[in-house]
C-alpha cells in the first residue's frame, strides 16, 4: 500500500476518543498567566506591573483555589481516561477555578488586571473543552466555549447593567427604599395635570374630554343596536380613552409629553411607511422606487438628530422658511411639534423598511386569484392585502413607538420647555447629579418600551427575533388604485422635497457666514471643524472601527449558535440580544455607568467602556445580517464539513466565511456606521479624553455653534455615505470573485 | 485488527452496536424508540421505512450530529455516545450531496485530508485515488455545479471515502436522481462498498432500492424496528403486517394453522413455519395466487373485477368477505363475469403466516 494510514497523535490507536484532553493548553496558559501577570490593577490603566498586585502576593484563599483549579485541570487533562469521564472531571476542576476567581472579584471589589482577565478566560476555555469532551454540550470545544462566553457576555453586558438600574431605583444607601422612586414619580418634572399658573382649567378640560368621548362611543354602540352591557362597557372604555387623551393634551411633565409624542409619531410613521412600501413595490412610475431606495439608506448614514438640527435652519427662529420667507420670528418648532416632525422624518424610513419586507412577501398569486374572482383593486386591497400586512403594520407601529420613546437627540435639540423621559434620564444624572432619579426614569422608560415589545411579541405569536423577512415573490402585482397612487405619490413628493431641503440646508449652512443673517460663502466653519472637531472625528472613527469588528464577530457567533445549534440557554441568548436591541440608549448608558463605574470593573472614563457599549449596542445589527446570510446556506454543508472531521472553527473559516463574505462585510459596515452615528448611549460614557463626534456635534448645536455643527454634520454624512457605497461595492466584487475563482 | 476484515486502501471497517437507543425531540416527539441493532463489520445495512419513521435520526445519532436521549452507541468496542462528531471515524453522504459550492471537485474531495493537515503530495495522491474509485479521474478542475446529479453524487462519495472512514453512512443518496440513473448509481455504490469492504448504513424509503443493495434490511416504523433480515427473508417471512405491506404488496386472509398445513375456508395447503397452532392471518403475495387447475385443491373465491396489463392481469377477488388482490400471468386466464365463483390456489413461495388480527 503506497499511502500510510493516517494517525493523528492525539487519537488512541484502536478506540475513538482523545488520548489527552485539549484542555491541557488553556489550563497551562491559566497557570502561567496566574503566576506571571498582575491580577489586580491600581487604577484605570491595564498594564501596570506592580509586585503587590500579583495573585500570589494578594494571598487570598479564593485565589489559591483558582490556582488549584488550573493545576488540577492541567493534570487531569493529561490523564489517560475515557474521554467523557475525563471531561466530567474537568468540568468540576474548571468550574472550581473560574468560580473562585469570579467570587473573589465580587467579594473583594478589586479592579481586575490583565492577569485575571487572561487567567479567567483560559479557565473558561478549559471549561469549554470539558463541556464538549464530556458530551454535555453537543459540538466541539469552540462551540462549547462560544456558548459559555456568549451567555456570560449577555449576563455581564446586557442583563447585569440593566439590573443595576433597577437596583439603583429602589436601593438607596444599601437599603430598600421606595421614597426616591415615589418622589420622582410625583414630581412635576415627571407628571402633573393642574397648572395653577395657566389660564385654563386642565382638570376640567380633561374631564370634559372623558365625557365627550364616552358619550360618542356610547352613542355609536346604541346606533349599532348593541345590547345594554355592551353599551355600558363602551361607555366606560370611551370615558377612559377620553381621560387619557385629556391627560396627554393638558398634562405636563416627561410622561405625558413622551406619550403624546409617541401617539402622534407612531401612527404617522406607520402610515407613511405603508404608503411608501406600497408605492415602492407597485408604483407604475419607476423613478419613485429609486427615490425610495435613497430614503431607506438615509437613516443609516445620518446621526438620529441631524434632521432636528436642520429643522432649526429651515423652520427655526431665523429659519429660511419661517423667517426668510414669511418674516416670522417664531419658536413653534421648539416643543412637541418640532420633536414630532423630526421623529417622523427620522423613523418613517425604518417603518418603511419593515413594511417593505412584509409587502414584498405577499404572494401575488393570492391577489391574482382575488382579481380573477372579480374583485376590483379596492376590494382586493381590503380583503386580501390588508389582512396580510396587518402583522407588518403592528411591527412597524411598535418599532416607531419604541424609537420615539427612546429618542434622545431630537428632544434635546427641539424639546424647548417640554421635557421627555429619555432626556430626563440624562439630565437627572449629569445635570442634577441624582443617580436614583435617573434610575427611576430609566425604569419607567424601560418598562414602557419592553412592555410594548413583549405585547407585540405576544400578539404576533412570538415570531422569533431571529427570523428573516420574506423573499420577494415573483409574479405580476396588482397595481394600486390610481387615485390612491396619485395621492401617495404626492405625499412622497412633499416628503422628498422637505427632506432634501433639510439635507441641503445643512450643506449650505456649513458654508454660510451666519445662518439667517449673512449668507456669504465662507470656509470658516470647516476651519473651525478641522481645529476643534477633526481629532474627535478621527478618534470616533477609530473607536467605531475597533468596536465594529467584535460587534460583527459576536453578532455572527450569536446568529450562528442560535440558528445552527441547540443548547441549554439558547432562548436566553436570544432574549439577551433582543433586550440589548430594545433597551433605549439612554437607559443602557446609565446602566453602564452604574455597572462599570466601580468594583472589579472600574472602566468608566475610558475608551474601553465606550467600545464595550458600542459592541453590544450594535451586535443586534450584525445578528440580523448574519441570520439572513445563514438562512441562505444549507446546514448540511456544515455537517458535511464536520463529518470530514473538521472542527467547527475550521468549518467556519473554510466553509461559512467564504460563502458569507458579503454578509460579514455588510454586518461590519453597518456596525461601524451605527457606531459612528450613535449618540444616546455613548453620551453618558464620554469623558474629556474620550470625546465622540456625535456628542460633540450635539454639544455645538446646543451651544448655537450651528455653522461648525453643520460642517461636522456634512462631513459625517458624506463620509458615511462614502463608506457604505465603496465598501459594500467592494464586498460584492470580492464575493463574486471568490465564487468565480474557486467555484 | 480482526483477521476477517478486508483491508483496502487503508480502510478498517468497524462494527456498530446500538443499545437501547432513544432520541426525543422536545417533549413529545420520540424519533427513535429504544432501538437495539448490531451492524456487522463490512456489511451494508439498510434502514427502510416510511418518511418520518426515524431513519435519518438514527444515522445522525451514529454520526454524532445528534446526541441520544438514552442508550449507547458502540463503534467496535468503544462507547462513543458522548463523543463529538469530529472524533468519530464515521462519515456521511448527504441527501443534498452538500458539496461546497465555492470549491471545485478536487478541493471538495481534498477537504477531509486538508483539514487533517496531510502533506501536499499525500493529499494529491489520495484525492486522485478517491476520484478514480468513483470514475471521475479527469473532473478535478470542474466546478461542482457544472456536473450532473449522478456525478455530484459520486463526488460526494469520493469526498467521504478519501478520509477512510470506518463506517460510512448514506442518507437517501439517490433521492435527487431520476429513476434510470438511480439504478446505475446504486449498483456503483454497492460494488464499491463490497470492493472496499466498508461498513455502511444506508437509509432509504424505497423498498426496491433497499432490497437491491443490502446485505440486511431493517424495516422501521414510528421509531421502532419492525424486523431485521436479509431481503429474501423480509419478503418471504415478514414479521408483521406492516412489513408485509411495506415491502411488496400483500393480502391478509384469516385462516387456521395446525403445525403442518394452513386451512383457509376449507382449502388445506401444506406449510411449515415456526408458529403456534391455532387461528392465524395468512399473508399471500398477489403474484402467488393462481387459478386452481381441474382436480386441484383451491379456495372458493368470487370474481369482482380485473384489469388486463399485457404480461399480467390484475384481479380482485372476494375470499370469505376479504378483498384479495392478485396478479396472474396473462396466459391461461378464463373469461369471467362479476359474481362468478372461481377456485384459487396459493403458491408456496408467496405465503407466510402472521399472528391473527
Ligand atoms: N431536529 C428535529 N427537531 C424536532 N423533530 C425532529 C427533528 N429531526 C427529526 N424530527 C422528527 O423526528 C421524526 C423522525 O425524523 P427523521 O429521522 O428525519 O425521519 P426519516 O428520516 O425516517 O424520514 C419525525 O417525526 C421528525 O419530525
Ligand atoms: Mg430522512
Amino acid at each position: 500500500m503506497a499511502v500510510t494510514t493516517p494517525t493523528t497523535p492525539s487519537r488512541t490507536g484502536n478506540g475513538m476518543g482523545l488520548r489527552f484532553s485539549g484542555a491541557w493548553l488553556p489550563a497551562l496558559v491559566a497557570i502561567v498567566t496566574y503566576l506571571t501577570l498582575p491580577f489586580g490593577r491600581p487604577g484605570r490603566p491595564f498594564l501596570t506591573i506592580e509586585p503587590d498586585l500579583y495573585a500570589l502576593a494578594l494571598g487570598a484563599p479564593l485565589l489559591w483555589i483558582v490556582l488549584l483549579g488550573a493545576v488540577a485541570s492541567f493534570v487531569v487533562s493529561l490523564l489517560r481516561l475515557n474521554t467523557a469521564v475525563r471531561g466530567d472531571v474537568l468540568i468540576a476542576t474548571g468550574t472550581v477555578g473560574l468560580g473562585a476567581g469570579v467570587l473573589w472579584f465580587i467579594l473583594s471589589a478589586t479592579p481586575f488586571g490583565i492577569g485575571a482577565l487572561l487567567t479567567l478566560a483560559a479557565l473558561a476555555l478549559v471549561l469549554g473543552h470539558a463541556l464538549s469532551e464530556s458530551g454535555r454540550i453537543q459540538g466541539d470545544a469552540f462551540i462549547a466555549t462560544s456558548i459559555l462566553v456568549v451567555s456570560l457576555f449577555v449576563i455581564l453586558f446586557i442583563i447585569y447593567p440593566l439590573f443595576t438600574v433597577l437596583r439603583a431605583a429602589v436601593i438607596i444607601d444599601g437599603s430598600f427604599d421606595l421614597s426616591q422612586l415615589r418622589r420622582t414619580l410625583t414630581h412635576p418634572l415627571f407628571f402633573f395635570l393642574d397648572n395653577p399658573r395657566s389660564q385654563i382649567d386642565e382638570i376640567g378640560l380633561t374631564l370634559r374630554w372623558g365625557m365627550v368621548v364616552a358619550v360618542l362611543t356610547g352613542a355609536w354602540a346604541v346606533f349599532r343596536r348593541r345590547s345594554v352591557p355592551v353599551v355600558a362597557l363602551r361607555l366606560v372604555l370611551g370615558g377612559i380613552a377620553g381621560l387619557i387623551i385629556g391627560v396627554l393634551l393638558y398634562g405636563r411633565g416627561a410622561l405625558p409629553t413622551s406619550l403624546l409624542t409617541v401617539a402622534i409619531v407612531a401612527p404617522t410613521c406607520t402610515l407613511l411607511g405603508l404608503a411608501f412600501a406600497l408605492l415602492g413595490q407597485r408604483a407604475r412610475f419607476k423613478p419613485i422606487r429609486r427615490s425610495l431606495d435613497v430614503i431607506s439608506v438615509l437613516p443609516i448614514i445620518t446621526p438620529p438628530f441631524i434632521l432636528a438640527f436642520a429643522m432649526i435652519f429651515l423652520l427655526g427662529r431665523r429659519g429660511i422658511v419661517t423667517h426668510g420667507l414669511f418674516d416670522m420670528s417664531t419658536n413653534w418648532i421648539y416643543g412637541i411639534p418640532g420633536v414630532a416632525i423630526a421623529q417622523i422624518l427620522a423613523f418613517t424610513p425604518i417603518a418603511y423598511l419593515l413594511l417593505r419586507g412584509s409587502i414584498s412577501s405577499l404572494n401575488p398569486a393570492l391577489e391574482e386569484a382575488a382579481q380573477t374572482l372579480g374583485a376590483g383593486p379596492w376590494t382586493t386591497m381590503r380583503t386580501i392585502t390588508w389582512p396580510l400586512v396587518r402583522p407588518g403594520l403592528a411591527a412597524a407601529f411598535l418599532l416607531s413607538m419604541i424609537e420615539s420613546l427612546a429618542d434622545f437627540g431630537n428632544p434635546i435639540i427641539l424639546g424647548g420647555d417640554r421635557n421627555y423621559l429619555a432626556t430626563e434620564v440624562y439630565l437627572s444624572l449629569t445635570g442634577r447629579f441624582n443617580p436614583n432619579e435617573a434610575a427611576a426614569y430609566g425604569v419607567v422608560l424601560l418598562a414602557l418600551v419592553l412592555g410594548a415589545f413583549f405585547i407585540q411579541r405576544l400578539w404576533l405569536g412570538g415570531g422569533s427575533f431571529v427570523t428573516v423577512t420574506g423573499k420577494p415573490s415573483s409574479g405580476a402585482l396588482a397595481p394600486i388604485p390610481r387615485v390612491l397612487e396619485i395621492g401617495l405619490t404626492l405625499v412622497l413628493f412633499v416628503w422628498t422635497v422637505f427632506v432634501a431641503a433639510l439635507y441641503i440646508s445643512i450643506v449650505v449652512g456649513s458654508f454660510a457666514q451666519l445662518w439667517g443673517v449673512n449668507y456669504t460663502f465662507t470656509t470658516r466653519h470647516y476651519e473651525d471643524f478641522m481645529r476643534a472637531g477633526w481629532p474627535v472625528f478621527l478618534y470616533t472613527a477609530r473607536v467605531a472601527a475597533i468596536s465594529a469588528v467584535p460587534a460583527m464577530l459576536l453578532g455572527f457567533l450569536v446568529a450562528y449558535l442560535v440558528s445552527r445549534h441547540r443548547f441549554f440557554g439558547r432562548r436566553f441568548v436570544e432574549f439577551g440580544s433582543l433586550l440589548s436591541f430594545a433597551t433605549p440608549g439612554t437607559v443602557m448608558g446609565v446602566a453602564y455607568i452604574f455597572a462599570f463605574n466601580t468594583g472589579p470593573w472600574l472602566l468608566t472614563a475610558s475608551a474601553t467602556i465606550i467600545i464595550l457599549a458600542l459592541v453590544f449596542r450594535n451586535m443586534p445589527v450584525a445578528i440580523r445580517a448574519a441570520v439572513a446570510g445563514l438562512a441562505q446556506i444549507d446546514p448540511s454543508l456544515e455537517e458535511a464539513s464536520t463529518m470530514l472531521r473538521a472542527r467547527s472553527l475550521t468549518t467556519l473559516r473554510r466553509v461559512l466565511f467564504p460563502l458569507l463574505v458579503n454578509t460579514l462585510v455588510t454586518g461590519l459596515i453597518f456596525a461601524f456606521v451605527s457606531a459612528m452615528t450613535a449618540v444616546s448611549q455613548v453620551i453618558f460614557l464620554v469623558s474629556p479624553g474620550n470625546q465622540l463626534a456625535t456628542v460633540l456635534l450635539l454639544g455645538w448645536v446646543e451651544q448655537g455653534q450651528l455653522g461648525r455643527a453643520a460642517a461636522m454634520g456634512t462631513i459625517l454624512i458624506v463620509s458615511m455615505l462614502f463608506t457604505i457605497l465603496v465598501v459594500l461595492g467592494l464586498a460584492q466584487r470580492i464575493s463574486a470573485r471568490v465564487v468565480r475563482v474557486e467555484g | 485488527m480482526d483477521s476477517t476484515t478486508t483491508v483496502v486502501k487503508g480502510i478498517q471497517p468497524a462494527t456498530v452496536d446500538l443499545r437501547g437507543l432513544l432520541k426525543r425531540f422536545g417533549k413529545d416527539v420520540v424519533a427513535v424508540n429504544d432501538v437495539d441493532l448490531f451492524i456487522e463489520r463490512g456489511e451494508l445495512l439498510t434502514l427502510l421505512g416510511p418518511s418520518g419513521c426515524g431513519k435519518t435520526t438514527i444515522l445522525r445519532l451514529i454520526a454524532g450530529l445528534e446526541r441520544p436521549t438514552a442508550g449507547q452507541i458502540l463503534i467496535d468496542d468503544d462507547d462513543v455516545s458522548r463523543l463529538p462528531a469530529y472524533l468519530r471515524d464515521i462519515t456521511m453522504v448527504f441527501q443534498s450531496y452538500a458539496l461546497f459550492p465555492h470549491m471545485n471537485v478536487f478541493e471538495n474531495v481534498a477537504y477531509g485530508v486538508r483539514v487533517a493537515k496531510r502533506p501536499k503530495q499525500e493529499i494529491e495522491e489520495r484525492v486522485h485515488e478517491a476520484l478514480a474509485m468513483v470514475g471521475l479521474e479527469d473532473y478535478g478542475k470542474r466546478a461542482t455545479n457544472a456536473l450532473s446529479g449522478g456525478q455530484q453524487q459520486r463526488v460526494a462519495l469520493a469526498r467521504a471515502l478519501v478520509i477512510r472512514p470506518r463506517v460510512l453512512l448514506f442518507d437517501e443518496p439517490l433521492s435527487n436522481l431520476d429513476a434510470k440513473l438511480r439504478k446505475r448509481v446504486r449498483e456503483d455504490i454497492r460494488s464499491l462498498q463490497q470492493r472496499l469492504g466498508i461498513t455502511s448504513v444506508y437509509v432509504t424509503h424505497d423498498q426496491e432500492e433497499a432490497l437491491a443493495i443490502s446485505d440486511r434490511v431493517v424495516v422501521m416504523n414510528q421509531g421502532i424496528i419492525e424486523q431485521i433480515g436479509s431481503p429474501h427473508v423480509l419478503y418471504t417471512r415478514p414479521a408483521s403486517r406492516f412489513v408485509a405491506d411495506f415491502i411488496g404488496s400483500a393480502n391478509f386472509i384469516p385462516g387456521h394453522y395446525d403445525g403442518q398445513a394452513i386451512d383457509v375456508l376449507g382449502y388445506r395447503r401444506p406449510h411449515v413455519q415456526d408458529m403456534a397452532s391455532g387461528p392465524v392471518t395468512v399473508m399471500v403475495r398477489p403474484e402467488a395466487i393462481e387459478f386452481a387447475r381441474e382436480g386441484e385443491e383451491g379456495v372458493e373465491a368470487t370474481y369482482l373485477s380485473s384489469a388486463y396489463l399485457g404480461p399480467v392481469t390484475e384481479f380482485i377477488f372476494d375470499i370469505g368477505g376479504v378483498e384479495v388482490f392478485a396478479t396472474i400471468s396473462g396466459l391461461g386466464m378464463s373469461v369471467a363475469e362479476r359474481g362468478d365463483t372461481v377456485r384459487l390456489r396459493f403458491n408456496e413461495a408467496g405465503v407466510s403466516l402472521l399472528p391473527p388480527e
